[in-house]
């Protein structure tokens, strides 16, 4: 069963993406900000990591530098999500190393896709 | 006298009759009947005739009222009575005798706030007349009718601010309200709850149309603020009217219309921003898909030559209701949609089509649209292929291609407090490069979070923030004593007005520059009477221009430099002017280096500035200050040396960036 990572510190937006992975076939670690984060991505080893921009402590972009950075983790795929659904963003995201990008409110259809996609044929 | 008695009075009484003694008092009857205030003299320049409004107008005593004074007596006494400030009374005088031999006109501020219009006109055979008009009302009414347009204008920016806040508060409810639909359609499809599925079907759909509407609302809030950015880059547009089809498909088939794309193979690319380019022609499709039943949608895209211009034209050509034109009048206006009725059969926020208009105009092109009732419309965006667009460019190149920052070990950390994702951009692409290690924290609350946890070595930090502004961080970090030494950089990036005010600004004026306002100004700041130079500082050489006319209006030289350098290159070569007017954005050396640097020198530090600036920071512009500008507070206890030397540096260092 691939393993997600979810960094994302709102409540509400943490416990439907959850789920809704988590019936999608995926088994579900939750952070609550960048740095658990960069942490249980270094001890989870989680096949992507799905990493909201906006958090506490330390930033999504920053997180995903650390991660990225880390030669343990840095082979994990990490989709950006964030809920300012602008161009710069995007570019923003992808500057900071992060593989993939997507807005929030998420579509769930299309995550998964890209889920897929970074998965590639490695993770049956 | 009677209209009808003149006539009578010319026919029977002629001119020639009436004696000298009759004219005198005829004259002397019109003067007093005057509503305004009369002054003739000769040619010796002796006062020979006056009326009772000008001797309460200029309120002069009786005994300067009498044919042995003379023009510069009078001004001489008003002068002693202090009717013209500090001005230097012969000065003063010179001037006046030197305007008389033509006419002319000004606006005079008596003491007690009276405002009179002073025009005075040669006579034939010497001398010359004056004329006072007590204007003092009028101004007053211009003076509010201005201040009713300003408070209007800040009302509407604080009404889209408003608006963008409350969007994005909306928003996040909202989503809560759809994600939880969507995991109980998923739940209740599993259990087979068919039921249950139809009515949160419903929950969802109304989610996402009011998630719609509010996304509309915070694009047009946003347009309205200016704060709405143009991002260009070079769209291969097969690809995009791919992206296009696939998500205007089921738009298509919920009314049984079938989609059409009619694109030339060799179509190439078009620089453009994407996202707005996509959103307008999504726009036009539902919008066509909406009003059309069981017929037929076609996007045509074809390069065109329109206007001596190569353009790339995108139909959306549909067999629906059409319009009446009446109805079409009314279609490009915000909230308004054909008829109100329309609204409760088709849906919609009626912003969509403002909305693609406002796009349209902003990627240099243009939107039309033809119809007919009951066989449908067309409608035509037109963009530019050439590479001149009038658009302003944000490139995101710079941050694209910035490689990942490392963190240096025992590097300084900075930590920046910023609400404004594009103000971490900017710093953080500045900042890295100088080895720096980042931390980013997006409010008060979270900084002071960060700070405590793990405290930085220096601190940027937004004035402006939602809930914990900078000036309540600042507060409390000098109240907690391990935070208190922490040197803090304030980054006011929309206030520049005191940013301006702290490096030495004496006024400020926003652009357009309201020229009755420019004039009093330079009255104000400028010594009167010494046709003194004005050094007009801004690279745009149509505004300096108009601000020359102003200046000359005002009485005085205006001199040009067309950036920083250039100004200070001539304030090395001349001599002192009595103001300068300066622009803020400007290339080779902007209006902050050289308010710093002209404020260094001794000579120039009490000479009056005044500063010109956009009325709206747009993204540009606040990247522009947020990359050129720290500014640098003591508000600790602490001494300014302490704090300084550890942020002059990195001051310095982003200066030469």
């Amino acid at each position: 069963m691939p393993k997600i990572l979810l960094v994302e510190d709102n409540e509400m937006n943490r416990d439907m993406l959850s789920r809704r992975l988590a019936r999608n076939g995926f088994e579900v670690v939750v952070a609550v900000d960048g740095q658990q984060g960069v942490e249980l991505a270094a001890s989870e080893r989680p096949d992507v990591i799905l990493m909201d921009m906006s958090l506490p402590v330390l930033d999504g972009w920053e997180a995903t530098r650390r991660v990225k950075s880390d030669p343990q983790t840095a082979a994990i795929p990490v989709i950006a999500l964030t809920a300012h659904a602008m161009r710069q963003d995007e570019e923003l995201a992808f500057a900071a190393g992060c593989d993939d990008f997507d807005t929030k409110p998420v579509d769930l259809p299309r995550l998964l896709q890209k889920i897929a996609a970074l998965l590639g044929g490695d993770h049956k | 006298m009677k209209a009808g008695g003149s006539a009578k009075d010319e026919h029977h009484v002629p001119a020639k009759e009436v004696s000298h003694g009759q004219e005198a008092a005829l004259l002397r009857a019109t003067l007093e009947n005057m509503s305004q205030g009369v002054a003739m003299y000769d040619v010796q320049h002796r006062l020979v005739t006056w009326n009772e409004l000008f001797r309460q107008y200029l309120d002069m005593p009786d005994e300067f009222l009498g044919t042995d004074r003379t023009f510069s007596d009078y001004i001489r006494y008003l002068g002693k009575r202090g009717e013209f400030g500090d001005a230097d009374i012969e000065q003063e005088l010179a001037k006046r005798l030197a305007l008389l031999s033509r006419s002319h006109s000004f606006e005079r501020v008596r003491p007690d706030g009276t405002v009179l219009e002073v025009r005075r006109d040669p006579v034939p055979g010497g001398g010359f007349i004056a004329i006072y008009t007590d204007i003092t009302e009028r101004k007053k009414a211009e003076m509010q009718l201005r201040e009713a347009k300003e408070a209007a204008e800040s009302a509407s920016k604080v009404k889209s601010a408003f608006l963008a806040n409350m969007s994005h508060e909306l928003r996040t409810p909202l989503n809560a309200i759809i994600g939880y639909s969507e995991i109980l359609m998923e739940d209740a499809a599993d259990r087979g709850d068919a039921a249950s599925i139809a009515d949160l079907e419903k929950i969802d759909a109304a989610g996402k149309h009011l998630l719609h509407l509010i996304n509309d609302i915070l694009d047009l809030s946003k347009i309205e603020a200016g704060r709405m950015d143009v991002y260009l880059e070079q769209v291969p547009l097969v690809r995009l009217l791919d992206e296009v089809k696939t998500l205007v498909s089921p738009m298509m088939k919920k009314n049984e219309n079938t989609f059409v794309l009619d694109c030339e193979a060799a179509i190439g690319s078009l620089r453009t921003d994407v996202t707005k380019l996509k959103q307008s022609l999504i726009n036009l499709l539902s919008n066509a898909a909406k009003f059309t039943k069981k017929g037929t949608v076609t996007l045509r895209v074809r390069s065109d030559e329109a206007a001596g211009q190569n353009s790339i034209r995108f139909d959306v050509i549909d067999s629906g209701i059409g319009m009446t034109d009446e109805q079409l009048g009314r279609l490009f206006q915000a909230f308004t949609q054909a008829d109100s009725s329309t609204t409760r059969h088709f849906g919609g926020t009626g912003l969509g089509l403002t909305i693609t208009k406002h796009f349209c105009t902003m990627l240099g092109g243009s939107i039309a649209v033809t119809s007919t009732p009951r066989q449908g419309s067309t409608f035509t965006i037109r963009l530019p292929l050439s590479e001149g667009e009038a658009a302003p460019v944000l490139t995101g190149a710079a941050a694209a291609q910035s490689p990942p920052e490392e963190a240096v070990p025992g590097a300084v950390t900075v930590l920046i407090v910023d609400d404004d994702p594009a103000v971490h951009e900017v710093l953080s692409s500045t900042l890295s490069k100088e080895g720096y290690r980042l931390v980013h924290a997006y409010g008060g609350a979270e900084a002071l979070e960060i700070m405590r946890r793990e405290p930085p070595d220096i601190v940027t930090l937004d004035v402006m923030m939602p809930k914990v502004d900078g000036w309540s961080v600042l507060g409390i970090m000098k109240s907690e004593p391990e935070l208190a030494p922490i040197p803090v950089i304030m980054l006011t990036i929309v206030d520049d007005r005191s940013l301006g005010f702290s490096l030495g600004a004496s006024e400020f004026m926003t652009k357009p520059v309201d020229r009755t306002r420019l004039v009093a100004l330079i009255r104000k700041l400028a010594p009167t009477g010494t046709g003194g130079v004005v050094l007009i500082v801004d690279d745009d050489p149509a505004v300096r221009g108009v601000l020359k006319l102003s200046v000359e209006t005002a009485g005085m030289r205006g001199t040009e430099a067309e950036n920083g350098q250039a100004a200070l290159d001539w304030l090395a070569a001349h001599q002192k002017p009595a103001l300068i007017l300066l622009d803020i954005m400007m290339p080779t050396m902007d209006g902050f280096e050289f308010l710093e640097r002209v404020r260094k020198q001794s000579q120039f530090q009490e000479l009056p500035i005044v500063v010109l600036t956009a009325k709206d920071l747009n993204e540009r512009e606040r990247t522009f200050l947020a990359e050129n500008t720290l500014l640098i507070l003591s508000k600790s206890a602490q001494p300014i040396g302490t704090l300084g030397s550890a942020l002059a540096a990195i001051a310095g260092r982003h200066q030469r960036e």
